[in-house]
């Protein structure tokens, strides 16, 4: 068994060598020769990917099976997440949760950002700053103040108030990102519409808002994903189980005494497959979104 | 965003009108908070049907069951303390009992058991412990169960090689080092080496040693060379005996490794029978730890479970009748039955699954035998978490690659307790 899963990158290492001088040059006056590159590369992606295959392999094979390759698979593990201990629940109000952080985060960035980068008002530098201290605070410092809070708004055990907290989290840091993506689009295509006639309001959905898109997307995807893991609130703010989000969930499938390894890896892989999803459609856009206004031209 | 800023709003007006789920309904009924402290789908399900039972028996209570994630529990319960959000009944056990009494947080609970029928119906070695660990002695508790450390062991592996359940810790180690087969990815014991390891170890040394008390004259007896000289036996055995990968093992890598396959013995407690029996069935059984040179059984007991009615609560009575509902003996019967844990009822003990129930049959034996001494780890104090966990795991895993001495290790360990124990003592 093992030696089937040695093989791959034994067998994956030759293609490196085939590619000819050819080629090399192309790859600018690099010493060294591309398998170099590659093997590293091989074993790093062998290296992340086994854990994810293991927790595969845990989730679809049947409880006490030792195999490596899982066949037939079993779907038992996930029919247990999903119904008896109420995964789909969970899921139900992790989407709920990661979608909400996302509007609200996106929006809220986009309109404070857009003040940030085009305004001058009094205080802009105190206000920046305080942004960024208080991404000092960690948020285990602030539980039981916010539970205080949440508890007298009857926010406790609502996704509504973890939206809030999560939000009130996220937005110092993506405020300053979208600042800084916004201060990159030129002032002059904002002004030449408005001397076209736009409003500023029509200027910046016409001209910025197109333009905004990468950094759109990343503040986003950021912000679903932040929200998606979030942990320590959505454990303390609820207390009734038809209000636990996705990892409240996993962590309770952790008992002190018994483990059911089936179950916390397929609760693993469906907490796991929206962000992978999520990462695959976007990150075309990420990798433009980061880097924008990187290079000046 | 519409439903958002509505509950906002809402929430704004509201501000001083809270909500309190728990009160009393305009027809008498109640509805009471329960927290489960070990939360999970394991335990789900039985305490769902007791409840059952329960709100049959008292159709004015209903129960709303939370299970709360075991890993967690401690900081739910101070999150909920300091917010003054606290359930009405929840499990508690000893190892933070006396943090949950420090806050006042829970009512105590002497005068409800000795009015009702469990009144002389709980073990007194249990009840003991737990008024151990309240400063003020009272029983802030109503113990449900206890757990004892233990050896499970694979009894096909033993019949294999031809050898009976090790009695002493040197007959241990040669089994331990018979079983091994490194070549096959086969040994014959598994160390915990990390979270939670010096726990366990503890419940070791002193099993060895004989030593029969936690103090003298206000010293830890931790570092007695007796105790040493077994964590240096263990030590020897990690790698030679014992899968390498042990130094960082915690309690789920540990069962891993037992319940896939390559470990012949695995020093956990009774707690993990679900998880044992369900992937290995009759080839596994449970044995006490060994004994030492001295031939004398020591036990350092297990943290003991139980449940507590917390002060906040505006329905006392009816949390206290479910507290007295889940200890009661059929209750107690069922519960312990269905997790594999020593019941505190001792009206149990007659009860037909415990003769079927070896490990828990072997557990109450070893309780019950008159030359067992008990030594109770200090879990009252406050320091002791921080002390056994935070501060001693990293050392005990340099014991383990031989980086420091066992004496060393122990004598660090030895010198905190005592001077947490001396603290604890002037407050006193």
């Amino acid at each position: 068994m093992t030696e089937t899963l040695t093989r791959p990158p034994v067998d994956a290492a030759p293609p490196p060598r085939q590619p000819t001088k050819r080629r090399r040059r192309a790859v600018a006056e690099e010493p060294g020769k591309p398998w170099m590159i590659r093997v590293p590369l091989v074993l790093y992606l062998l290296f992340t990917l086994i854990p994810f295959y293991w927790m595969l392999v845990f989730a679809v094979r049947p409880a006490g099976s030792t195999q490596l390759v899982p066949w037939p698979i079993s779907l038992e593990h996930f029919d247990t997440v999903w119904n008896d201990i109420g995964f789909g629940i969970f899921f139900y109000n992790s989407v709920v949760m990661g979608l909400g952080v996302l509007v609200f985060v996106t929006i809220l960035s986009v309109m404070g950002g857009y003040a940030l980068a085009r305004f001058k008002f009094r205080g802009q530098r105190v206000f920046l700053l305080a942004m960024l201290c208080s991404q000092f605070i960690p948020g285990a410092m602030m539980l039981i103040p916010l539970f205080v809070i949440f508890k007298g708004l009857g926010l406790l055990n609502s996704i509504t108030g973890l939206i809030i907290a999560e939000v009130a989290f996220q937005l110092p840091l993506s405020l300053i990102l979208m600042a800084g993506f916004i201060r990159n689009i030129s002032v002059e295509l904002e002004e030449a519409a408005m001397v076209d006639g736009c409003s500023r309001t029509r200027a910046f959905f016409a001209v910025v808002l197109p333009q905004l898109k990468p950094a759109l997307v990343a503040v986003g995807s950021f912000a679903f994903i932040g929200a998606w893991n979030q942990f320590l609130f959505a454990l303390m703010f609820a207390t009734r189980q038809d209000k636990f989000t996705l990892p409240v969930g996993l962590s309770y499938t952790l008992g002190e005494f018994n483990t059911d390894f089936g179950a916390l890896a397929a609760g693993g892989v469906v907490a796991a497959v929206p962000v992978v999803l999520v990462f695959a459609v976007v990150q075309r856009f990420l990798v433009q979104g980061l880097s924008a206004g990187a290079v000046k031209g | 965003m519409r439903k958002l800023l509505v509950a906002v709003a809402a929430a704004a007006l509201a501000l001083s009108a809270c909500s309190s789920e728990g009160g009393a309904g305009s027809d008498g009924e109640v509805t009471i908070t329960f927290w489960d402290n070990n939360g999970g789908p394991a335990r789900e399900p039985i305490y769902k049907e007791l409840i059952t039972r329960f709100e049959a028996a008292n159709p004015k209570i209903k129960v709303e069951y939370v299970g709360i994630p075991s890993a967690s529990v401690q900081q739910k319960y101070d999150t909920a303390i300091a917010g003054g959000e606290t359930p009405d009944v929840g499990g508690v056990t000893t190892s933070y009992l006396a943090h949950l009494v420090g806050q006042e947080a829970l009512a105590p609970l002497d005068d409800r058991i000795n009015g009702g029928p469990l009144k002389d119906k709980l073990l007194p070695s249990l009840v003991e412990t737990v008024r151990q660990t309240a400063p003020d002695g009272k029983l802030y508790i109503v113990p449900s169960s206890a757990n004892m450390d233990i050896v499970w062991y694979r009894t096909d592996w033993f019949q294999d090689a031809g050898l009976e359940a090790p009695k002493t810790w040197d007959e241990f180690i040669s089994t331990a080092t018979k079983l091994t087969d490194a070549g096959a990815n086969k040994y014959g014991y598994t160390i915990r080496g990390g979270a939670g390891s010096v726990f366990q170890l503890i419940t070791e040394a002193y099993a060895y040693s004989g030593v029969d008390n936690f103090f003298k004259d206000g010293q830890s007896t931790l570092g007695d060379p007796a105790n040493a000289e077994l964590v240096d036996k263990i030590a020897d055995l990690y790698k030679k005996a014992t899968p390498e990968a042990d130094v960082n093992n915690s309690f789920t890598q540990m069962i891993a490794q037992f319940t896939g396959g390559s470990v012949a013995m695995m020093h956990h407690n009774l707690g993990s029978y679900s998880d044992v029996t369900k992937a290995l069935g009759d080839k596994v059984a449970a044995m006490p730890l060994p004994v030492g040179p001295s031939g004398k059984r020591t036990v350092v007991p297990n943290p003991t479970d139980g449940f507590a009615v917390f002060r906040n609560s505006e329905n006392q009575d009816a949390a206290w009748k479910f507290a007295e509902f889940l200890t009661s003996a059929e209750s107690n019967s069922y519960w312990n039955e269905k997790v594999g844990q020593i019941p505190a009822n001792t009206d149990v003990r007659s009860a037909a699954w415990i003769d079927s129930a070896a490990h828990v049959k072997m557990a109450l034996g070893v309780l019950e035998d008159p030359a067992t001494v008990l030594v109770p780890a200090p879990v009252y104090l406050p320091q002791y978490s921080s002390i056994t966990k935070t501060d001693s795991e990293p050392q005990y895993q340099k014991v383990l690659l031989g980086e420091l001495s066992a004496q060393q290790f122990l004598d660090d360990v030895a010198k905190k307790l005592t001077e947490a124990q001396k603290e604890w003592e002037d407050r006193k």
